[in-house]
């Protein structure tokens, strides 16, 4: 039984691609069968992070139309021989698919593959509706900001009111220094207002964007960064295991920033 | 107990109070309605707006789910229920989705009363026993009964996210916080046990004697009747139970445990009064 997993957050530029990209390469350097679905038609950009740009030929489109077979439209990962990606097409809006089609497409990839994960645009209109509708669990992606967080609580509601019950969250880009000075939400905040599981803390790091941008994802570097480190663990977590959350703020309680809270206070 | 404790001036009155758009705010045919009549389970439909069709279906199938989630089940399981399509018009689609919505609530149609005959036809198509009404009789049922159905409460019990928006003709408990971005409309009460963060409206028909109630008031807006307020900021960070009520002032938010014992509504003032200041001060 596969597991499908769809990665939502309501706001738009909070880091959903990044995260399926990261967690996706994770989980299939762990040994497991695994197919990304970008959903966000008209806008795809799941494979220039993962540096598969030039070898997508077919889309998830020419898959759902019969003009191509689905096993054509689907990309090899170059260097985890488990990973497949399903790319969007550029061309169309996300009005030319429909829930339908969306369900019967990842029906016919979970045959295959043992995780599922949809890369779903933002917004909570139709490509969100045609991302959510295949999935059995959702991990929502939000920033500790007060507008990605009041969205990601709206992507929540809208997917409960789809029966889909299992909901974890992720909160990516925080900056312990600036949760430190209380200038920034802290994961307490969050949680608070979302109320649902914690799967996953990713700090904020400037790697993460060189990654991006050189379409390598992070979790693939052979000395392994602290973003890296929490997508491992992200994708651990997903498989059940008990793995702690990173100490982010260790590193930065240390004397001089005690003295600066103790004055701002 | 100081006195200084029990009244909390609540935000300034804006300059000119923005009165809410009619009289009508949970006119009961604006959202859809699980309600039983004459011991016979119902789902209501609101009837249609001036909106796109997309739009409105969205919105209901959402609320239909909401309402059969969070909201308490006083129903036995399995039980039939008719569906109450007014002027609707449902395509098998959605039809299906409904029914399957029921389903997952342990409900099944039994009976689907419409008013357009195309949905007649299409429910009729989808094997269910079918009543048309016309459109220009009163509708066989009355969708708006005064004096029982109007009053019975709505327990939601569940976290009322951002986007929800919840009206009721009548009080509403909600057992779980109410997060900012939503927003409850009653016309009676507005019960929260949990944190009341996003907007409350009670009284929303205009009665001045209902309040508004939280574990921990820190409401976007308040608005009771015609009036309406901020919360201000509480700068302590801590909180109490607390009621926010009608003032001869305007909104004011007193603490809980002592409310009922030294205020009572005035008819004259139209508003909420102190009976014995002294005893405040004494207690």
């Amino acid at each position: 039984m596969s597991r499908i997993i769809v990665i939502t957050s309501g706001k738009g530029g909070v880091g959903k691609s990044t995260v399926t990209a990261n967690l996706g390469t994770a989980i299939a350097q762990r040994g497991h069968q695994v197919a990304l679905v970008d959903a966000d038609f008209g806008l795809r950009n799941l494979d220039l992070l993962l540096g598969l740009e030039n070898r997508v030929v077919y889309t998830a489109i020419e898959a759902i139309a019969g003009e191509c077979r689905l096993e054509q439209a689907l990309v090899k990962d170059k260097r985890q021989p488990g990973l497949v990606l399903l790319p969007a097409a550029q061309n169309r809006s996300k009005e030319t698919v429909n829930p339908a089609q969306m369900r019967q497409l990842v029906s016919q990839l979970s045959q295959n593959y043992e995780y599922i994960l949809i890369d779903c645009p933002a917004g909570i209109e139709m490509g969100f509706r045609n991302a959510i509708a295949p999935a059995q669990e959702a991990i929502v992606v939000t920033t500790p900001e007060v507008a990605a967080v009041r969205d990601a609580d709206r992507a929540v509601g809208l997917l409960e009111a789809n029966n889909i019950r299992i909901v974890n969250l992720v909160i990516n880009r925080i900056k312990p220094e600036m949760v430190q000075m209380n200038d920034m939400m802290s994961v307490e905040d969050v949680l608070e207002i979302l109320a649902v599981p914690l799967l996953g803390i990713i700090p904020d790091d400037e790697r993460v964007i060189v990654a991006s941008n050189r379409g390598e994802p992070l979790v693939l570097d052979e000395k392994l960064s602290l973003p890296a480190i929490a997508f491992n663990n992200i994708a651990r977590r997903l498989e059940g295991d008990k793995v702690p959350f990173l100490d982010l703020m260790a590193a930065h309680n240390n004397l001089l920033n005690r003295i600066r809270r103790f004055f701002r206070s | 107990m100081t006195s200084e404790s029990v009244e909390q001036t609540s935000g300034e009155q804006p300059d000119a109070p923005e009165k809410p758009e009619n009289s009508l705010l949970t006119d009961p045919d604006v959202q859809m309605r699980l309600a039983r009549l004459d011991g016979q389970l119902q789902v209501i439909l609101p009837k249609v707006k001036k909106r796109s069709a997309q739009d409105d279906w969205l919105e209901m199938w959402q609320q239909l789910t909401h309402r059969l989630n969070s909201g308490e089940r006083f129903w036995k399981p399995g039980e039939l229920i008719h569906v109450l399509a007014q002027d609707q018009l449902l395509d098998s689609r959605q039809l299906q989705e409904i029914a399957e919505a029921l389903k997952s609530a342990d409900l099944n149609i039994e009976r689907v009363y419409a008013s357009r005959r195309q949905t007649a036809v299409t429910a009729a198509a989808a094997g269910y026993s079918v009543e048309q009404q016309s459109p220009n009789i009163a509708p066989i049922f009355p969708t708006v009964n005064e004096d029982e159905n109007c009053e019975s409460p709505l327990y939601l019990k569940s976290t009322q996210r951002s986007g929800i928006e919840v009206r009721h003709p009548g009080t509403v408990i909600v057992l779980g916080d109410v997060n900012p971005g939503s927003k409850i409309v009653a016309a009676k009460d507005v019960l929260v046990f949990g944190r009341l963060r996003g907007i409350a409206h009670a009284g929303a028909n205009g009665d001045r004697v209902c309040i508004i109630a939280a574990l921990q008031m820190e409401a976007t807006q308040l608005r009771i009747a015609d009036t309406l307020a901020r919360v201000p900021e509480h700068p302590s960070g801590q909180y109490e139970p607390e009621i926010a009520h009608i003032a001869p002032q305007g909104i004011q938010i007193a603490q809980a445990n002592y409310f009922f014992k030294f205020h009572c509504f005035d008819a004259e003032a139209n508003a909420w009064v102190t009976t014995n200041p002294k005893s405040l001060t004494n207690y």
